[in-house]
């Protein structure tokens, strides 16, 4: 065994000593752990760790395989998502212990602070001790055993897994219910106690999910094959049959409506912004390509290896489970043509797309569906999602006919049920939280990759700065255009504010704190082609996000109905059916020609307006078409241009765009 | 975004830990440095002098140091403070002063011209922008060696860094009542426009100044300290742990989701508490201490043994 004192030694490279330790078999001892945090993240050597005394934040965290020892107290976050392996804690846990457990054993001799097993899915949390406030909190599986007494709320939202308590149950949570437990339950309990030395005489009650919130209770009739294509609804702002066929449908189902996409009402956009310099002539040169610079690093702010991107476009985040296996391998074989990054989104690494892709980026979620340390080790960047355009606030949703049992192995939760995700983390409550969260995925990855934040527009101007204060690399930011699997039609069009707003807001923020230019932005939320790109990097994106775009490109017929399942493309879907007429390679490289398509578009409009590089892109190239979007990104206010670009277009007999 | 730190002496003696009051807390908050790393403050409660009070203000440095301490001297002659001692460190000007009057009539009228701090028979704010080990020096905290303070780190989001967004927090008007705070109040401003509506001021937007007036307030009103706490549970939305001190006793009150952490270690002769087990360590190197963490929507009051 091989000691480590970490009143010597920095964490970081402890850590890195006890994962090399690991990889040669060797038992690790920690002395004068004092409270310190991170403690052995990221391990995935199947060795023992002693920590002779108290451990701080997520010991244990992100790690799979290895058996940790505490002789004390842990304070939040003990084994974090822990895939498989051991933890037996001496003393006292403190809140979220256990979270997002995806297999092994978490042992707390002494009691567990609140929120214990929030979000986790599988293995089994035990306490010989007492739980605490909201014991349980929207666990999707697994085995949560409390000898003493339960505290308030327990099993609060819980939608998979069992609760045994051997003392009193103070209250139950929503949607949870006490039920009979079976003998075999009840003896395998016995035989994991007896495992551990823990001594128990007495009766379990078994709390369970009670199922009633699982499902939407009404289906949403389909009024018609094909609903309303984006933008229509009639010329009357009111009582138009897009508004009486909306006030129908409720009066059946008497709840919110749920459907893809996102905003669907005009807001002020890229095509209310023009170019200032006449760039018609755009686009003669056939080798203009090779005569811009469009390489672009992004995400080596702290020093991880940056994403290299031959243009500056990110495939934005969409989840496997939203889209269909074929759909995600599409994308990553696209992305890899045209040498851009592409985003695993909710849900989990999916093994083909990540095999396609030559650069991905694993996002987190709040529900931890699908995270684990070995797709933070196989990914090129690592994102928290905070909210998305199209809901800011709210989580992912994905209806129960998308929820198979493949995706939901994926995510490590129970199928069949119409899955809402949480809004919030479970251990990011305000900014101290997240520095705290991004150095944890830093220590499980050894510093190596660029970390980045997900966040729906929303209050950008406070969001962004709490973002570069806390340490992240950059920010893809999504405005209310951005779309969605699956929301609420309500928040779809009325929260959030538009995209070019959302880049103006947050280039302020961050010149309100006197660090302009200090983290670069990746606008993203109704990217529709080049153009839109080069005004996004003209108002001071570094880079934008395509989500809508590539799904067209790739089939997508606009019908917004993906959240019910039945893609008639195949790619939004679950279903064998469906998803068989999908092929691959085909629409890989469609997307991958509209990828190039919008290549081209970049390097004309750049060189046209006078420049050899994207980064020379300015505010100075644009002017404003409308009232609203000259107030909202401060440009100069120029109707007269839409006269000059509609003259100018009729005179090559083109349509106007 | 932010670290809490409070410490209660419960006896004269200290042999357990061998540091002064003001070393104890400075320690603590650079265990739990990563939650704040912007600015610092600390409320000290020094001994009370019959018919002293103790006045914090926070000046300028350099150049604007002397107009500063000017204005202060011509406000507390207008309003018939006597000044019997001062002392000028870092942008903190501190000064003792003879006065028999109404102490919170007083402290408006003083707040009105300048940047008071802190006022109090004990207590003394002092609060910077940096960090805590290079500002314990500059304000000579490791020399206080009383029985009680609060102290703590902030992450500063909005625009720009200054010493008066830092906490501890004064109730403005009310002597010797301090708090530190970690989390974000939600429903700030209807708190701020009930109070100010029974007269209360207020000299910053910060949630903690706030949570500090509004328990002076309830105490104004009759109610002890403890049920100042136990109602604030119920009135504050938002997420907070935090922390009040007043002549004679910390309090602390957690919010129903307990979303704030906030450890504390007890033992015969004190009691400790931090935002993180690991600042509560750097009292007790290499030791496993015996920590509780508060359940959600609980409060709590400690005074020094009599």
């Amino acid at each position: 065994m091989v000691t480590i004192d970490l009143s010597t030694m920095p964490i970081r490279r402890a850590n890195e000593v006890i994962r090399g330790y690991g990889s040669t078999h060797q038992n690790v001892e920690i002395l004068n752990p004092d409270a310190r945090h991170y403690i052995g993240v990221g391990l995935i050597n199947p060795i023992t760790v002693w920590v002779r005394g108290s451990a701080g934040y997520y010991c244990g965290g992100l790690t799979d395989g290895p058996n940790f020892v505490v002789e004390k107290n842990v304070s939040w976050g003990v084994g974090d998502n822990m895939f498989r392996g051991s933890i037996v804690v001496g003393g006292n846990a403190g809140a979220i212990a256990g979270e997002g457990l995806r297999g092994g054993e978490i042992v707390v001799k002494g009691n567990l602070g609140s929120r214990a097993g929030q979000v986790m899915k599988k293995g089994t949390l035990c306490c010989a001790g007492n739980a605490n406030f909201m014991a349980g909190y929207m666990m999707y599986g697994g085995r949560l055993i409390i000898l003493g007494n339960s505290g308030p709320r327990v099993g609060e939202d819980m939608m998979g897994g069992e609760i045994y308590v051997g003392g009193d149950v103070e209250s139950l949570g929503n949607d949870a219910m006490v039920a009979d437990p079976a003998s075999t339950e009840i003896d395998s309990v016995m035989e994991f106690l007896d495992s551990y030395g823990i001594p128990f005489k007495g009766a379990f009650k078994k709390i369970v999910c009670a199922g009633k919130q699982l499902r939407y209770s009404t289906p949403e009739p389909r009024i018609r094959n094909k609903p309303f294509f984006t933008f229509s609804g009639g010329e009357a702002d009111y009582w138009n049959p897009k508004v009486q066929e909306d006030i129908q449908v409720k009066s059946i189902i008497g709840r919110y409506r749920i459907r893809g996409y996102g905003a669907s009402r005009h807001v002020p956009h890229f095509s209310d912004l023009a170019f200032k310099k006449d760039v018609t002539r755009a686009g003669g040169d056939p080798g203009v390509v090779s005569k811009v610079n469009l390489r672009t690093f992004i995400g080596d702010k702290h020093g991880g290896r940056a994403l290299d991107l031959s243009m500056p476009v990110m495939v934005a985040p969409m989840s496997f489970g939203a889209l269909s296996p074929p759909m995600k391998t599409a994308l990553g074989i696209a992305s890899r043509l045209s040498g851009i990054s592409e985003n695993s989104g909710e849900g989990g690494m999916l093994s083909a797309e990540r095999a396609e892709a030559r650069q991905m980026i694993a996002q987190c979620l709040a529900g931890r569906l699908g995270w684990n340390v070995h797709d933070m080790k196989r990914a090129d960047g690592l994102e928290i999602y905070i909210s998305q355009g199209a809901k800011p606030g709210l989580g992912g949703q994905l209806m129960a006919e998308k929820l198979t049992k493949e995706i939901a192995e994926v995510r490590g939760i129970p199928a069949g049920m119409d899955l809402r995700s949480p809004s919030r983390h479970p251990d990011i409550l305000g900014g101290d939280d997240l520095i705290m969260k991004v150095q944890e995925f830093r220590e499980a990855v050894g510093w190596r990759l660029p970390i980045s934040i997900k966040l729906g527009a929303g209050r950008i101007r406070d969001d962004i700065k709490i973002a570069l204060k806390d340490g992240l690399d950059f920010v893809e930011l999504d405005g209310m255009q951005g779309g969605t699997g699956a929301a609420g039609s309500e928040v779809l069009e009325y929260v959030g504010i538009p995209t070019i707003s959302a880049i103006i807001e947050a280039l302020d923020g961050l010149d309100e704190i006197g660090a302009k230019g200090q983290l670069p932005v990746v606008l993203m939320g109704g990217v529709k082609n080049g153009v839109d790109a080069v005004k996004a990097l003209c108002l001071g994106a570094t880079a934008v996000g395509l989500g809508t775009s590539m799904l067209i490109a790739g089939g997508c017929i606009a019908c917004m109905q993906c959240s019910v399942g039945s893609c008639p493309v195949g790619l939004a879907t679950q279903d064998p059916d469906h998803v068989r007429r999908l092929d691959t390679e085909k629409r890989a490289l469609m997307i991958h020609r509209y990828l190039e398509a919008i290549r081209w578009q970049i390097a004309s409009l750049t060189s046209e307006l006078g420049y050899t590089d994207v980064r020379q892109l300015s505010r100075d190239d644009l002017v404003a078409l409308t009232p609203e979007a000259a107030a909202l990104t401060r440009l100069p206010y120029r109707p007269e241009y839409r006269e000059e670009i509609r003259n100018a277009l009729n005179e090559q007999g083109a349509m106007e765009p | 975004m932010c670290a809490i730190a409070g410490i209660l002496f419960k006896r004269s003696e200290k042999s357990n830990i061998k540091m002064t009051t003001g070393r104890a807390l400075t320690e603590m908050l650079d265990g739990t440095l990563h939650r704040g790393p912007d600015s610092a403050g600390w409320a000290l409660y020094k001994d009370a002098e019959e018919d002293r009070i103790r006045l914090r203000f926070l000046i300028g440095e350099n150049g604007e140091a002397r107009n500063d301490i000017e204005k202060i001297k011509a406000e507390l002659q207008r309003l018939r403070g006597e000044i019997v001692e001062e002392e000028t460190l870092g942008c903190s000007y501190g000064v003792k002063v003879l006065y028999r009057g109404d102490v919170q009539q007083f402290s408006h009228e003083l707040g009105k011209n300048t940047q008071l701090v802190s006022l109090g028979s004990r207590l003394e704010i002092i609060k910077d922008v940096g960090q805590p080990y290079d500002l314990a020096p500059k304000y000579r905290i490791h020399e206080f060696d009383g029985d009680h303070g609060l102290a703590h780190v902030r992450l500063a989001t909005e625009s720009g860094v200054h010493p008066d967004t830092s906490h501890p927090f004064w109730a403005c008007g009310f002597a010797d009542v301090a708090t530190v705070h970690n989390g974000q109040l939600t429903n700030y401003w209807i708190m701020r426009r009930r109070l100010e509506r029974k007269g209360m001021a207020f000299q910053t937007e910060n949630d903690t100044e706030l949570i500090a007036v509004y328990l002076a307030y309830q105490m104004s009103q009759g109610a002890t300290l403890e049920d100042a706490l136990k109602t604030s549970l119920d009135e504050l939305d938002g997420t907070f742990s935090y922390l009040v001190a007043t002549r004679d006793s910390i309090g602390y009150a957690k919010d129903k989701l307990a979303a704030k952490p906030m450890v504390k270690y007890e033992d015969d002769e004190l009691i400790a508490i931090s935002s993180e087990e690991v600042g509560l360590n750097r009292l007790f190197p290499g030791r496993a201490l015996d920590t509780t963490e508060p359940p959600p929507f609980t409060y709590g009051l400690w005074s020094r043994e009599a």
